[in-house]
């Protein structure tokens, strides 16, 4: 565990040195680079609470994507121990619990329904927030102002409003944050940024981000369903407005509600919308402009958009829109165009107007460098360690969501917008202003 | 179409309000019902010009007022006053506030509305809920970063009386007006 208590580190005053966990953390980061150091060191150079240098984490959401980067953490047993799992749908995490104790053949993980109690437990480093959206900005400044480092599942908050607040937070507490955008992780797309950023596409004309629809259509109407047995519904609903329970209003659609989330175009958008954004060095800023259409079911249990169809427009007057494409399935992809041609870039394949592009766009020693990682988990780590900001940064994530939102946005109210990325308001716009934000239901509060 | 009827006194409403379906029917929605009606609604109002916003919210209050008006319909309604809504639509939201079964759905409006009218709304209600409730009121408070609300809060952050929840929303309450 590195932290204790707000503002402390723990000190060891029974080892010569004082050496604090988190000081050992720093160091070894470096000095592993060059020593196959044991993992785990002698009790004595800590004193008697004998810390591992594994870094503890938590889980908040223990659903298909939480289960699925619990898959890939067990895989990295030498450097974290998961500590706790919470879930307000007991089998859940009590399933999870349990596979992470039989991994780890300890009875050392406990599962948790109310992620506060989580949060506060003073020897877990890190909390993997993978919660819906309605839920990320009260589980993650919860975390940060328990001195909790995170990983956050994408978008990084419903509203602009939250995301502006977690920001400020996790700066003030000097938080480690993680988004969940990992195709800043994948070299094909850091190769990209780099290769636009150096002018390898000669000018730089319009983005276009193709990406799934995948609502289902669940019917005009649906019946209030009683709550199954284990799960705390109130608590799953938590900020968000209330409504009865139905099965097809929980867990994994929840993204197709708008009172939940904001369909795809937030939760697709994040990932391909995120490249334009690196690609047109905007991480700490947006689009001056945004015009949307969106198909939105009249009737029904789903309320966001089935077919999206948005522009961005930036200052440097490159556009970049945003549209449903049914033909890419799962697989968004970034098509940037510009004087020379065109490459599209998807996480599963890429493709060039000229096969010379792409053996460009990967070759090194580009003119413009940008951040790089290998891996987003071993960056997230790294930076815990080290104690700098990670390759998909809370900023970055809210400008990159906030991007996503005033697209919501736009299609909600169907006429162009004007968007001041410093003031983070619209211009001009009075109703687009006043969904910036959103109440949350009692006693949830972004205070 | 029925009568119209003031929201809670509000002679305003009686000059300009209409409730013609589908307005009308907002007010029967119900959870899982058919909502295409709202959709329509929803619509005009999006996509009402702000010297049109009056009149539009006047339909809205109209609505609201309506005798039976579901849980559902409320909220509907409160989130579309939240779009258009003014000083007009507070008398009407604070009575609602002041009722810990309604409050949720006034603050959806109460809390975007600009202007002080809204802002004492919220604080007034202060004394009439209690437990999450006033929890979540003293979170619509500090979103308007109400600066007014400073004593109230203070007091309330100070009273063993008060269940935890209120304490300590109210003492982070305090720390987001003192950094705004």
């Amino acid at each position: 565990m590195i932290n204790q208590s707000p503002g402390s580190e723990i000190t060891m005053p029974s080892t010569p040195s004082a050496l604090t966990r988190r000081k050992f953390l720093q160091r070894s980061s470096i000095a592993t680079a060059a020593l196959a150091a044991p993992n785990v060191l002698p009790s004595r150079l800590f004193g008697q609470s004998a810390p591992s240098n594994r870094i503890t984490m938590g889980l908040i959401g223990a659903g298909n994507i939480g289960t699925a980067h619990l898959d890939t953490l067990l895989g990295y047993k030498d450097t974290v121990r998961i500590l706790g799992v919470c879930d307000v749908d007991r089998e859940r995490r009590e399933t999870a619990a349990e596979r992470i104790n039989r991994e780890y053949g300890s009875n050392d993980c406990r599962p948790y329904a109310d992620f506060r109690e989580l949060n506060r437990r003073s020897d877990i480093d890190a909390i993997l927030i993978c919660t819906p959206d309605h839920w990320h900005a009260l589980n993650a400044i919860d975390a940060i102002r328990n001195r909790k480092d995170i990983y956050i599942e994408k978008p990084l908050t419903l509203t602009i409003a939250e995301g502006r607040a977690l920001v400020r937070e996790a700066r003030k507490y000097d938080r480690v944050v993680q988004h969940g955008t990992w195709q800043r992780s994948m070299k094909r797309f850091h190769d990209l940024v780099e290769f636009v950023r150096s002018g390898g596409l000669g000018k730089l004309e319009y983005i276009e981000c193709a990406i799934g629809a995948n609502n289902r259509h669940v019917g005009a109407t649906w019946q209030p369903e009683p709550v199954p047995e284990g799960l705390d519904w109130d608590m799953w609903l938590g900020p968000s407005p209330w409504r009865p329970y139905t099965f097809f209003g929980c867990h994994y659609n929840f993204r197709f509600i708008a009172a939940n989330a904001s369909g795809q175009m937030t939760n697709l958008g994040a990932h391909c919308l995120d490249m334009g954004q690196w690609a047109l060095a905007m991480d700490n800023s947006g689009p001056v402009e945004v015009e949307g259409h969106g198909d939105f079911p009249t009737s029904g249990l789903f309320t966001t958009p089935t077919r999206i169809d948005v522009t961005f427009r930036y200052a440097n007057g490159v556009p970049m829109y945003c549209r449903t494409d049914l033909n890419v399935s799962g697989n968004n992809t970034s098509r940037f165009y510009g004087e020379r041609g065109w490459l599209d870039i998807g996480y599963s394949k890429m493709s060039a107007s000229d096969p010379k592009l792409l053996r460009e766009m990967q070759a090194p020693n580009k003119q413009v460098k940008v951040p790089s990682s290998k891996n987003h988990y071993d960056n997230f780590f790294e930076a815990i360690r080290t104690r700098t900001r990670p390759i998909a940064d809370v900023e970055t994530a809210h400008r990159t969501t906030t991007v996503c939102n005033i697209g919501q946005i736009a299609m909600a109210l169907g006429r162009k917008l004007r968007w001041d990325p410093v003031k983070e308001e619209f211009v001009g716009d009075e109703m687009a202003n006043r969904l910036r934000s959103r109440p949350m239901r009692a006693p949830w509060a972004l205070v | 179409m029925g009568p119209e009827r003031s929201v809670r006194g509000s002679s305003y409403l009686n000059r300009t309000a209409e409730t013609t379906a589908p307005w009308k029917l907002c007010a029967e929605l119900e959870y899982g019902g058919d909502r295409t009606f709202a959709s329509t609604v929803e619509q005009e109002v999006v996509q009402t010009p702000p010297p049109e916003w009056a009149k539009v919210e006047a339909k809205i209050l109209a609505t609201l007022a309506l005798p039976g008006c579901t849980e559902a319909g409320r909220a509907f309604l409160c989130k579309t006053l939240a779009l258009v809504g003014s000083a007009r639509s507070v008398p009407a939201l604070a009575a609602l506030v002041r009722e810990t079964k309604t409050a949720d759905a006034a603050r959806t409006a109460l809390e975007i509305i600009p202007g002080p009218e809204a802002s004492a709304a919220l604080r007034d209600a202060l004394a009439s809920l209690g437990g999450k409730a006033k929890a979540g009121l003293i979170g619509s408070i500090a979103a308007r970063r109400d600066s007014a609300a400073r004593p109230a809060l203070a007091a309330l952050k100070d009273n063993p009386a008060e269940p935890a929840v209120v304490r300590e929303t109210a003492a982070r309450a305090l720390q987001c007006l003192a950094t705004s």
